[in-house]
């Protein structure tokens, strides 16, 4: 099995390195490639100074356009699977064997690391729980499946939704769309519970009114996978 | 101010429109993204449509005496709104597309470089071959 670690990064120079060494201790079976959205402070210059293993975007895209980019590239290498990671030390890369297998054996199109089903470690702010917990109710109406956490970024992947991400996949905000998306084809979802870690350097990049466009764009989004099938 | 013909009329073009606009996001020919500004005013004119005393209710707010009037405004200011905001979205378009040219020239000479390199080391070998 061809394993594939997508780590997406936009400005993690102070991160990324220790994520790339996460993996190659704690998930050897895994590849990795880091998708540089552009940076605009020294994470390319990291990258290139430790020989990691990268992808260089001229043009910034946003997490939507640099996940699919991973995506992509695992099309065109040929992996079974992909694996989305942060570069900001937020996931542990001690689960990633473990959502390979249970991927496996489930025969899944794809394992979502939740941080909901156990609650433990980091959960988040409490307005971004609120926003969280209307898209699992949104997508139990519109799917009738359970997801616990849809806005999760730790997530893995089967070789066809790889394709199908790879062809279409949102540009922004795209986690709680892309799982509408495939629901709706059919595909299953799975949960394991993980531990995620709070964000050590950097910032997040939702925050105040950005929220409200966000809120009423996944919504809208939603509704339009939701009529795609 | 509005018959209640004119009120069904527009009513059912709006939504009219409405459905072109999903049915269009849907296929993807049109980017949500874009497409929620449209959307919008569609919201305001149904508004607008459902409720014609708000006509009146704004048109007094605003200061303008017939009602007719402020939708005529306010359409044209909804639109230059609409029109900026694609301004804005096609200038950064192209600085995006100028960025790809210049990236896609230098990795043409890149790839051209190695490939002479390629050549010559390949000759070299033959050469030593012999």
């Amino acid at each position: 099995m061809k394993k594939l670690v997508i780590i997406p990064a936009y400005n993690e120079s102070g991160s990324i390195l220790k994520a790339v060494e996460d993996i190659r201790e704690h998930a050897p079976g895994f590849d990795y490639v880091v998708i540089n959205d552009c940076s605009t402070d020294e994470t390319l210059a990291v990258c290139r100074e430790h020989s990691l293993n990268y992808v260089n975007l001229p043009v910034n895209l946003g997490i939507g356009g640099a996940v699919q980019t991973g995506y992509i590239y695992g099309c065109q290498y040929g992996y079974d699977m992909a694996v989305q990671f942060d570069g900001d030390g937020q996931h542990d890369a001690a689960y990633l064997e473990m959502m390979a297998q249970r991927l496996e054996e489930t025969g899944s199109g794809m394992v979502i690391g939740s941080r909901f089903i156990e609650k433990e470690g980091f959960q988040s702010s409490g307005l971004r729980r609120v926003g969280i917990r209307f898209f699992s109710i949104l997508i139990r109406i519109l799917t009738g499946k359970r997801v616990t956490d849809p806005t999760s970024g730790m997530r893995i992947v089967n070789r066809d939704v790889m394709h199908i991400y790879a062809d279409n996949y949102p540009k922004d905000y795209p986690e709680p769309e892309s799982v509408t998306a495939i629901l709706r084809m059919g595909k299953k979802v799975t949960e394991i519970p993980v531990v995620m870690r709070e964000r050590e350097e950097g910032t997040s990049s939702i925050g105040g009114l950005v929220s409200v466009y966000y809120m009423v764009k996944v919504t809208l989004a939603i509704f339009m996978e939701w009529l795609r099938k | 101010m509005m018959t209640v013909k004119l009120q069904v009329v527009i009513g059912i073009a709006l939504l009219l429109v409405f459905a072109i606009l999903v049915n269009m996001i849907r296929r993807r020919s049109l980017e949500l993204k874009y497409a929620l500004s449209w959307m919008a005013v569609l919201c305001a004119l149904l508004g607008f449509v459902c409720a014609p005393g708000l006509l009146i209710v704004v048109s007094d707010f605003l200061g303008i005496y017939a009602p007719v009037n402020m939708i005529f405004f306010l359409g044209f200011c909804f639109s230059l709104v609409i029109i900026f905001s694609l301004t804005v979205a096609l200038s950064r378009m192209s600085n995006s597309i100028r960025t790809l040219d210049q990236m896609v020239a230098l990795n043409e000479k890149r790839l051209r470089e190695l490939e002479l390199e390629l050549k010559k080391t390949k000759a070299e070998k033959q050469s030593k071959g012999e």
